[in-house]
């Protein structure tokens, strides 16, 4: 008991956060009816400005540590990534009435990453003050691309079984080359590049950094009023994809945390990273990985992955998981 | 000065827009109008007109001008054979007068 009365008030304090704040006024504003539109091409540069300032603060933290400790990190992150895919497999795709590319696609959207949970949860680590290699956020690419390929496959393994036609071959590589050249991830990896092999704290400090938060609020209102939204297409599918998308991210989560504390044993992987690799493990991809599922399930029902990931999933993760595994967090590190 | 031409519009999703310009060049158009494009169809699974973050749920209309009835019924084919399964995407025709004729 003493470990949830140490929890409870620090979990509030974390839900009372501007960027949770914002979302949820997000949410309501759209459930009303309101006529506020942010425009899109604001939504694609804040989108790019929060992924870019998060790759430069990674490459600057690479440029100035030891690149091998990333190894093990990255590759529970690509783990991760493929197991998230198989339990939605097993478990989804077995419920009555749910098609296997639909479970799926579903799965493989919610083992990929949302580049806005992320930046929500590195600004409530630092207010927290619980330290983490800033080059967790690098992960992202390492869960994100395994999980979309994975999907891909299982699926395109499924249906080529069912329809007895074994002739067509799933490749491979112009699944990672299209994750790779997606705009969340370019924003991500160009950014770790530039802060490895160039100096640009000038324009970090004056720039990206004072204006990140502001950005980022901005972000979750858009993407509350996207959840809002997005819950009319949820509706016309099977209520399993709305269950699934509340109880996965927190289960993915702390699958996600268990092997980060594995990690933290054997290599000293910061506590604050578990919390990171958990986040990012909670999230679910609403940038780039709808259109690439599209293109690679076209059989899977888009209402229903993208309808269960930004209705619900990114809304879960980043109410709840974010302040569940801080607080988590918090309390091992006795606050 | 004006000749007779066909005009084939298709609406698709706009994850589909790459891959239809490809086929509608590989079949021999030469040229092409792509326009951003929003509203509700009978296929339950999609059904907006607002911008969406991922550009899953946009569509683009995609006008193909050509000199014959037959191209334009190629493309047609092609793409009924390949994306009328999965995809939300209406194809129609009509017959149009061009004004620069030389060029198809």
């Amino acid at each position: 008991m003493a470990f949830i009365s140490d929890f409870l008030p620090l979990f509030l304090e974390q839900v009372q956060s501007p960027t949770l704040g914002f979302l949820i006024g997000g949410i309501i504003v759209a459930a009303l009816g309101s006529q506020l539109a942010i425009p899109d091409s604001i939504y694609k540069f804040i989108s790019f400005f929060l992924l870019m300032k998060i790759g430069l603060t990674g490459g600057i933290a690479i440029r100035n540590s030891n690149p091998t400790e990333i190894f093990l990190p990255a590759l529970a992150a690509v783990g991760l990534g493929i197991v998230i895919v198989f339990i939605a497999r097993w478990t989804l795709g077995k419920l009555p009435g749910i098609s296997v590319p639909d479970a799926v696609a579903t799965g493989g959207l919610f083992g990929a990453v949302s580049g806005s949970t992320l930046a929500a949860v590195l600004p409530q680590l630092d207010s927290a003050k619980i330290p983490y290699e800033a080059w967790t956020a690098a992960l992202y690419p390492f869960m994100d691309i395994p999980a979309l390929v994975t999907a891909i496959v299982v699926a395109s393994v499924y249906l080529s079984k069912k329809t007895g036609n074994t002739a067509e071959k799933v490749e491979v590589w112009p699944i990672i080359k299209e994750s790779i050249q997606s705009s969340a991830v370019t924003s991500l990896l160009l950014g770790v590049a530039l802060g490895i092999l160039t100096k640009p704290e000038p324009v970090y400090e004056s720039f990206f950094n004072p204006l990140f938060r502001g950005f980022l609020a901005v972000l979750m209102i858009i993407m509350g009023m996207e959840a809002a939204q997005r819950m009319n297409e949820l509706r016309k599918v099977a209520q399993w994809f709305a269950i699934y998308a509340f109880i996965s991210p927190i289960v993915h989560g702390f699958l996600a945390f268990g092997v980060g504390l594995i990690i933290h044993k054997i290599t000293g992987f910061s506590i604050g990273g578990a919390v990171v690799l958990a986040v990012i493990a909670a999230s679910s991809s609403d940038i780039s990985g709808p259109p690439t599922l599209r293109a690679g399930i076209p059989s899977a029902n888009p209402s229903a992955y993208i309808g269960a990931s930004t209705a619900i999933g990114t809304p879960v993760a980043i109410a709840i998981c974010i302040p569940l595994f801080i607080g988590i967090a918090e309390v091992m590190l006795g606050r | 000065m004006s000749q007779q031409v066909w005009k084939l519009v298709i609406v698709a999703e706009e994850v589909l827009s790459k891959k239809l310009v490809k086929l509608i060049k590989s079949a021999g158009a030469t040229g092409y109008t792509v326009n951003a494009a929003g509203g509700e169809g009978s296929r339950n699974v999609r059904s907006t007109g607002e911008p969406s973050v991922s550009h899953t749920l946009s569509n683009v209309k995609i006008e193909v001008l050509t000199g014959t009835r037959e191209l334009a019924d190629t493309i047609t084919r092609e793409i009924e054979a390949k994306f009328y399964a999965d995809y939300s995407i209406i194809t129609y025709i009509y017959p149009v007068e061009a004004l620069r004729d030389h060029k198809f």
